[in-house]
């Protein structure tokens, strides 16, 4: 055949190749090698997970090892799963949600992707307001989001209220992360939801004036501006805090000598928290694999991987902290229900826009 | 003269050939047209004017300063390189071509991370002077320059041809009427190479209205950006769409300058005489400012963010199966993908060339915002999903889906060397094959292709490259557990940690390289007088 002449060499070797490359495929099954070695094959549970630490890795392997149900995953945003759930409709594989964030948590309950799981467990586990009322969602993981500051230049009491992050105090000594950001959002969520959003609105406005610089990067860039000395205070998450604290990075413990994390708080009642929360998939396939993949979340076991490899706090009533940040995890929480997040989205992202907040 | 043909091919209806080509363009315009309906949906506009102008005008400010930063940093790489004999020539002829490798995330992975407050440079700038100057590269300005060191190669490659279709004669009439090294440049050579460094241009401004992975890495707000957030944030992809309209204005514009300049480039080859460019020696302080130059652009493009990042990832224990497993994963995707876009490809230069609209809508594909084309693309994966049992749960179906998503986006990609290289075959070539009794799609696969193989080969292997680096379609329509190396550093950098991103980055980098650097020597052997 001409055609095949034409290409001759070239063509036989891509087919061959892509052949090849084929055979492990489809050997493997498109997961991670654990089709012969689990216990007893139990069936399958099928995440959609927007969360990307190591630790999941490994809280998944002890889940399969425990009960001998394989985990099928895909990691992507919030927003993309969302739609990406709606696209597949009742066709949807997906049994178990995972958002780091109550908002878009929310936000996916509320575009009916989720439906109530029905478990005394979960239910006796996590503390009310750490999970859906209607039981759809429950988090699973919880971090605050409060100030890394350079504690040659602050003193802790000029940092203990979100309302001081405003004040004159800090006129260009603040660096925060843009407003296109989940934690920020959620962040502003809670304070409209406590203070109504006119005073919301003068503290973002208050927030932007004391900017150091536009806002750029994550978390971790924040905390290493105040270590640079470009600003006194930076907004974070506490997770990313420990994790630079304990870095293994010389660099990084040299940059965190001066740094410090205060927990500010709200109206005296504790500082802003938001957590990682499993939802159960409106049609999930594996209903009892997704509980059950749920509960394991909230077990001991998985608690302390969370804590350990991911600095995050235990959200199960009970659960062991490590040593380390055992005093940070004791701040008290804002006890505002995480619920209240999501339908306030759109009108913080409005006050971000009007004052500014990039 | 083309009358028989047409009269016969009338009277038989459509060839396969046409057929073909229906099907092709139909792949490559459905997520666009679904995208396009989504945005003439009726939605509560979050969107205020302010805001919408902010990201026109960043996204304006940004095109501008990258058409104008890679056309000269791409001229005269390409004039150098194209007319001058210097030291270190040879090498960086081909060396020039490699920024193209790196995916732009990664350039701004090091960038971001080379000038950031505490990192090395304004640390060590801090400990010698006391103070730090204010070197930000997260600023519309360090993304001007980064990506106008990413996409020079666009302009210095097109550069690079025009020069190869030049005949000597013109310059040596130039030089014997007397003028000057510099006159010659001015008044001959750049009026020469204006529709070349239009088309380069274009394809750079093109592919920085579409890029997303950069400039959201260095917090820049554009119209992409604003997509991705009236999406996350709002939950609105009618508001998603609306903004991505004007980037689809844009790239319309920008295919049309890009086709325009290239017929005129077509003209000037047919009449070429294979008199190769003879080229001028730059000897002392020259020559060696020629190299210095070359050897800065390779430097600043690839090397020194891609040099940093390899220096961060050494601080780090790979996760070595997963890296192998997302390598394997992408080199089937882009296998696969590559021979789909192919084909697809060719069956649109081909049988639609009485369609020259068809084609030309096919083309707005490649400059539509990734994350665009993903909402575009769920609802033909929608129907697929829900159609079809078990769609949504397999390996094979998503494949299928990710090859299809690839296809339609990368389609125009590979349709302009297609058509360029079809255009060298010309139509007497045709026409002698169907009057030997060919029928139309006989004369295509036994005359045209075979003698536009090298450009069928450029184009496959363009759409290899695109899809190494492909993000937003790849994240949102996977199968379950199949990552690929730009997911996996996409990963690792949410999560802010660069030093494991920096091994999924680099391998992308040195697969894509080869692949580079063979497709240059192309456009360098066709520059010798060698055409295939």
């Amino acid at each position: 055949m001409p055609l095949a002449r034409l290409f001759n060499r070239r063509l036989t070797i891509g087919l061959g190749l892509a052949a090849m490359l084929s055979l492990p495929l489809a050997a493997c099954q498109g997961e991670d090698g654990k089709r012969d070695d689990a216990p007893a094959d139990a069936g399958v549970v099928n995440l959609y997970t927007a969360r990307h630490y190591d630790s999941d890795l490994q809280v998944y392997e002890a889940f399969t090892e425990a009960t001998g149900i394989r985990v099928r995953r895909i990691e992507m945003p919030a927003s993309e799963m969302i739609e990406r759930l709606r696209a597949e409709g009742d066709a949807s594989p997906a049994d178990v949600i995972v958002i780091a964030d109550a908002g878009a948590m929310g936000r996916a309950a509320e575009a009916g992707l989720l439906q109530p799981a029905a478990s005394d467990d979960l239910v006796s586990r996590v503390p009310q307001n750490f999970r859906d009322p209607q039981n759809r969602w429950f988090g699973f993981t919880r971090r605050a989001r409060v100030v890394a500051y350079d504690s040659a230049k602050v003193r802790p009491e000029e940092i203990d209220t979100y309302e001081e992050l405003a004040s004159p105090r800090f006129r260009g000594k603040l660096c925060v992360r843009n407003s296109d950001n989940p934690y920020n959002i959620s962040l502003l969520s809670a304070l409209i939801e406590h203070w109504g959003p006119e005073r919301a609105t003068e503290w973002a406005r208050g927030v932007v004036a004391n900017m150091a610089r536009p806002p750029q990067g994550g978390d971790t860039d924040q905390i290493r501006a105040v270590g640079a000395g470009q600003c006194e205070v930076a907004i974070t998450n506490s997770y990313y805090f420990l994790r630079m604290a304990g870095s293994e990075n010389a660099a990084d413990r040299e940059i965190m000598q001066g740094v410090r994390l205060g927990f500010p708080s709200l109206d005296g009642r504790g500082s802003h928290n938001n957590v990682s929360a499993a939802g159960l998939a409106a049609n999930a396939p594996n209903r009892a694999n997704a509980i059950r993949f749920m509960e394991f979340l909230t077990e001991a076991q998985a608690q302390g991987v969370f804590a350990e490899v991911t600095n995050e706090f235990p959200t199960a009533e009970g659960a062991a902290v490590p040593e380390r940040m055992r005093d940070y995890a004791a701040r008290p929480v804002d006890p505002l229900p995480m619920s209240a997040y999501g339908p306030r989205q759109a009108e913080a992202q409005r006050i971000f826009e009007a004052v500014g907040w990039r | 003269m083309s009358l028989p043909l047409r009269a016969r091919s009338d009277r038989r209806g459509p060839s396969p050939l046409a057929w073909a080509a229906l099907l092709a363009a139909l792949v490559a315009i459905a997520p666009l047209a679904a995208a396009v309906m989504t945005a003439l949906q009726p939605g509560a506009h979050s969107l205020t004017a302010p805001t919408f102008l902010r990201y026109a005008g960043a996204s304006a400010a940004l095109a501008a300063m990258v058409a104008v930063g890679a056309t000269v940093l791409g001229a005269a790489a390409g004039v150098l390189v194209g007319l001058h004999r210097f030291p270190g020539r040879g090498l960086m002829a081909w060396l020039l071509a490699a920024p193209l490798a790196a995916p732009t995330f990664v350039l701004a992975y090091g960038y971001a991370d080379l000038f950031d407050v505490a990192g090395p440079i304004q640390s060590s700038l801090r400990g010698a002077l006391g103070v730090s100057p204010d070197l930000n590269v997260r600023s519309l300005w360090g993304a001007g320059l980064i990506l106008s060191l990413a996409f020079y190669p666009y302009v210095y490659l097109t550069v690079r041809a025009a020069l190869a279709h030049q005949s000597a004669s013109t310059l040596e009439a130039a030089r014997t009427l007397g003028a000057t090294r510099a006159q010659t440049l001015r008044r001959i050579i750049l009026p020469l190479l204006r529709p070349a460094l239009a088309a380069g241009a274009a394809l750079a401004v093109m592919e920085t209205l579409a890029d997303y992975g950069a400039v959201s890495f260095l917090g820049v707000q554009t119209l992409t950006t604003g997509v991705v957030r009236a999406w996350s944030v709002f939950g609105s992809t009618a508001e998603a769409a609306r903004l991505a309209l004007p980037l689809v204005g844009a790239a319309a514009v920008l295919l049309w300058i890009e086709r325009r300049s290239r017929q005129g480039r077509v003209s000037d080859a047919a009449r070429a005489k294979a008199t190769p460019l003879a080229l001028e020696p730059l000897g002392g302080w020259r020559g060696l400012a020629a190299l210095v130059f070359c050897v800065g652009l390779i430097g600043l493009g690839l090397a020194l963010p891609l040099g940093w990042l390899a220096h961060q990832g050494l601080s780090v224990e790979p996760d070595t199966a997963a890296l192998v497993r997302a390598g394997r994963n992408v080199l089937i995707l882009a296998v696969l993908g590559g021979a789909l876009t192919l084909g697809l490809a060719t069956a649109l230069a081909l049988g639609g060339r009485r369609t020259p609209f068809l084609t030309r809508l096919a083309g707005l594909g490649y400059a539509t915002p990734g994350a665009v084309m993903a909402v575009g693309l769920l609802a033909p994966a929608g129907f697929l999903w829900r159609g079809v049992e078990g769609a949504a749960q397999g390996l094979g179906a998503g494949v299928l889906l990710l090859v299809l998503a690839y296809a339609s986006r990368l389609t125009a990609a590979a349709l302009e060397p297609i058509g360029a290289g079809l255009e060298r075959v010309t139509p007497a070539m045709a026409h002698a094959a169907r009057s030997l009794g060919e029928s139309e799609t006989g004369a295509a696969l036994r005359v045209e292709l075979p003698m536009a193989r090298g450009a069928l080969l450029t184009a496959a292997l363009l759409v290899f490259i695109d899809i190494l680096k492909e993000l937003p379609a790849t994240v949102m329509l996977r199968p379950f557990g199949f990552d690929t190396l730009a997911v996996i550093a996409d990963r690792y950098a949410k999560d802010e940690r660069l030093a494991q991103a920096a091994w999924p980055s680099l391998l992308i980098v040195l697969i894509a390289a080869p692949v580079v650097i063979w497709l240059n020597r192309q456009v360098s052997r066709t520059a010798r007088g060698v055409t295939q």
